[in-house]
């Protein structure tokens, strides 16, 4: 039952993945085109021209064919040809894939780290100054847009100090370092994004963190490993922590969409070559198989997030193995 | 179970403290240290640093379709003219001349000249490539007009001929200057060029050759071609990388020089006072226009279209749009920085009273209309406000740029503010409500045909003159503002950017001309 339900849904997304784009005004050729002096050609497209780039991209054809070719296309791993980019949409894609998921991946284990570790000691030490220093500061770093936060550390530590690079994830003219110069070369030009996001995201894992711990350091359990003269660091961590987990994998399973989009924003501060630049632009262009491609990667994404917290949520809670 | 979950905390904990090693990682001063340093150089090289972002792969049909796609490209290909300061000089082709009935034209060309991969340049390349680029003009976006082209023949290894199908004014201003040589070798067995991105691809006779390019980076490296037929140059390798923020980045020293337009003057201020920095300042070819749709009332009748003119306060839209970044248009749209452009058009002065007054006699005061546009919010309040006050009233509606340039195509609007570019070249002239199909007048798509085959300038100038003249006589759109552009690079920087005689190629505005990279 629950297979034939994701089979559904991804056939649903699949469907919406297609038409949704196509439902917007205009179409991917007026794009191509003029826009500013700066980005300029001394082109303007006739209407001859267009209905042969229109057949060339096979847009001229009944919107049913479209779709018929759309699937087949993706039962044979074939997400078509990007027209913005001319290139085809898996290569652009898998491109761009690489860096956004960089960049979440460390936050992720960044924030992720640094959340559970604050919201123990805030649970741990509750009321104390520290707690209090921490529930504001986090909250109010969290408050602020991910991108204003970008702006400012790229003000600041790029543009001021110019401790890291300005922006890009690599330094073009290095483009030849392998190894350790490599490595330190796209970690100086992640560092500001990271922290943007980091700082931004900290606050939710945090909260949840200490306000399970709370609930949990009340619990019976607690009281009576606590009353058997346990260190209490063992308490926390051996008794408390295990316990209070589980809302917290919602909360990071919750935040990933959060970071995704967070995560696009500062991207764009930092003329990171993610996926967020890539989806303005492909909305921009109305670049149809780029759209159902970043569109179908995403959807993938959430699907197996989801899945990994339904995996882990059985690893952390013995009674739902049963079931 | 207990236990496994610390572990898993453990091993949490330790990649988080990996992160945050890795994302600590100081930036070595200049960036990091280079893989591997070129050989005991006698001097370090020079490096060229432009900002920039992806623009394509930069073979002739992968580049994408605007400017920059094309410049990107033509530091790789050459073509058989190209433009300076002054005006089209020789380039691959040393002399050329045509046949009395502008049909047939007959290029020499330079013998010294190999490409990339050593192969000698011939004439065969160059008959090979306007075929190769005619014959797949259907699937790419082409920026030459090549429908009159016939059929090009090599003579002898040094001379091709290229026939015409009818003569064309100026081929050499918008054909033989921008249609990029192509090597034979490489291409002869290619299809679909536009699918075509191996490596081979980039080949071409230019003076440089492709070191990198990442599409997702907008990174592109450039390194000098040590065999480049036209002399040395001035820089070892030229750099595009993506920077956030131009003027912050060329006041950091990351980038060697900036191009700015526009409103955007106000960050080119900024560095007037600096003696570290100059800047120079073009013309954009661009215009900004107010597209009347003249199938629907009130602007179906000239009389409104003239209130309209008489409204709209210009002058105030460079100042306060713009902050003094633009010119009040040309209203024959041609850009007034060319000769092309006709002096002596009626100016439709800022006149309220006036506008007022048009407008009633033609019983179109209290008309309702609805004004569209993307991304001219400014425009749009000031030209509702002059609307308003001349008794129009005005609904205005914003939509992104696709949506709004659908709707002009479908001719489903009344009036709409659009802007394009390319007006360098007065082929432009041939739509003057694009991307509108709504402009429909025998008399004037008759002269427009005279003036594209007519071989004498003095004549064709005065042709397009006279299409200008009636553009604004008819206003079918009324021109707004033409923006300025402004580069400004690092005094001590190893070259000087200029602005091309009506633009490179077949118009393009912007400041890198390969020439300005070559000892002259």
């Amino acid at each position: 039952m629950k297979a034939f339900q994701r089979i559904l849904t991804v056939f649903l997304v699949l469907t919406l993945n297609f038409f949704l784009p196509r439902l917007m005004p205009g179409d991917p050729l007026s794009y191509l085109d003029n826009e500013s002096p700066g980005s300029d050609s001394p082109l303007l497209v006739t209407e001859a021209t267009r209905q042969k780039l229109l057949a060339y991209y096979g847009l001229d054809r009944p919107l049913g064919e479209q779709y018929v070719d759309y699937l087949r296309g993706l039962a044979r791993g074939d997400l078509g040809w990007s027209i913005y980019y001319n290139a085809p949409v898996t290569g652009v894609l898998l491109g761009r894939m690489r860096w956004t998921l960089l960049l979440m991946g460390a936050s992720t284990a960044i924030y992720v780290a640094l959340g559970v570790a604050l919201g123990v000691i805030s649970a741990w030490r509750r009321g104390s100054a520290l707690d209090g220093g921490l529930l504001v500061g986090t909250l109010a770093l969290g408050s602020a847009p991910s991108f204003f936060v970008a702006m400012l550390l790229l003000i600041v530590f790029a543009i001021r100090w110019r401790v890291f690079p300005i922006g890009g994830a690599s330094t073009p003219a290095l483009f030849h370092a392998r190894g350790v110069a490599r490595v330190a070369d796209v970690a100086a030009h992640m560092a500001l994004p990271v922290t943007a996001l980091v700082l931004t995201h900290t606050w939710g894992v945090y909260l949840t963190t200490r306000n399970a711990m709370l609930g949990a350091l009340g619990e019976d359990y607690a009281r009576t490993a606590f009353a058997k003269g346990l260190r209490e660091r063992a308490v926390v961590v051996r008794h408390v922590l295990p316990n209070a987990l589980l809302p917290v994998v919602t909360e990071i399973a919750l935040r990933l969409g959060a970071t995704i989009m967070g995560a696009m924003f500062v991207e764009v501060v930092f003329a990171y070559p993610g996926m967020g630049a890539m989806i303005r632009e492909a909305c921009l262009a109305r670049d149809y198989p780029l759209l159902q491609g970043a569109f179908l990667a995403t959807m993938a994404f959430i699907m197996l997030f989801n899945l990994a917290a339904d995996l882990l949520y059985s690893r952390l809670d013995p009674r739902l193995r049963a079931t | 179970m207990r236990r496994s979950i610390i572990t898993y905390l453990k091993w949490f904990c330790a990649l988080g403290a990996a992160g945050v090693l890795m994302s600590c990682a100081p930036a070595a001063p200049g960036g990091a240290p280079p893989g591997d340093p070129p050989a005991a150089a006698a001097q370090d090289p020079v490096v060229y640093t432009c900002p920039g972002e992806d623009w394509g792969y930069p073979t002739p049909f992968t580049r994408y379709s605007r400017g920059p796609g094309y410049i990107r490209m033509s530091f790789l290909f050459d073509t058989l003219t190209w433009k300076d300061e002054h005006g089209v000089i020789p380039w691959l082709a040393t002399e050329w001349n045509m046949s009395d009935d502008g049909r047939t034209w007959t290029f020499t060309l330079r013998g010294d000249v190999r490409w990339h991969d050593g192969e000698p340049f011939t004439a065969h390349d160059v008959a090979f490539s306007y075929q190769y680029v005619h014959d797949h003009a259907d699937q790419i976006f082409w920026s030459g007009d090549l429908a009159r082209f016939e059929r090009a023949e090599a003579l002898d290894a040094q001379t091709v001929r290229i026939h015409l199908s009818e003569p064309v004014a100026g081929p050499h201003f918008n054909v033989f200057g921008s249609v990029p040589i192509i090597p034979q070798h490489v291409w002869e067995d290619i299809d679909d060029p536009n699918r075509y991105l191996a490596p081979e691809a980039t080949t071409g006779t230019g003076p440089f050759t492709l070191a990198h390019y990442s599409k997702e980076e907008g990174v592109y490296v450039y390194e000098a071609n040590p065999d480049f037929w036209g002399g040395r140059l001035k820089v070892d390798t030229l750099v595009f990388p993506n920077v956030p923020d131009v003027a912050a980045a060329l006041r950091a020293g990351v980038i060697d020089e900036g191009s700015f337009w526009g409103n955007e003057v106000q960050a080119v201020r900024e560095f007037e006072d600096d003696p570290s920095y100059r800047i120079a300042a073009g013309p954009s070819f661009w215009v900004l226009q107010l597209i009347f749709n003249p199938e629907r009332a009130p602007f179906d009748r000239v009389d409104v279209r003239r209130a309209v003119a008489h409204a709209v306060d210009r002058q105030a839209l460079v100042d306060q749009v713009t902050h003094g970044g633009a010119v009040v248009a040309n209203l024959g749209i041609v850009a007034p920085e060319t000769a092309w452009a006709n002096p002596e058009l009626p100016d439709y002065a800022h006149d309220p009273a006036l506008a007022r007054t048009l407008l009633a006699d033609a019983g179109a005061a209290g008309a309702e209309v609805t004004l569209i546009q993307a991304g001219y919010d400014r425009e749009a309040e000031l030209i509702r406000a002059d609307l308003e006050a001349a008794g129009l009233r005005v609904t205005v509606q914003s939509g992104d740029r696709t949506t709004v340039d659908g709707l002009l195509q479908e001719g489903n609007f009344d009036i709409a503010i659009s802007g394009h570019g390319g007006i360098a070249n007065p082929s432009t002239l041939e739509n003057p409500t694009w991307p509108a199909p709504t402009s429909a007048n025998p008399t004037y798509d008759a002269l427009f045909t005279a003036q594209a085959g007519e071989l004498d300038t003095d004549a064709r100038r005065d042709l397009i003159w006279q299409l200008q003249a009636m553009a604004a006589d008819d206003l079918p759109v009324l021109t707004l503002y033409h923006p300025l552009m402004w580069v400004v690079y690092r005094a001590d920087a190893a070259v000087v950017p200029f602005y091309t005689s009506e633009g490179i190629a077949g118009g393009i505005p912007i400041e890198l001309n390969k020439l300005m990279f070559i000892e002259r």
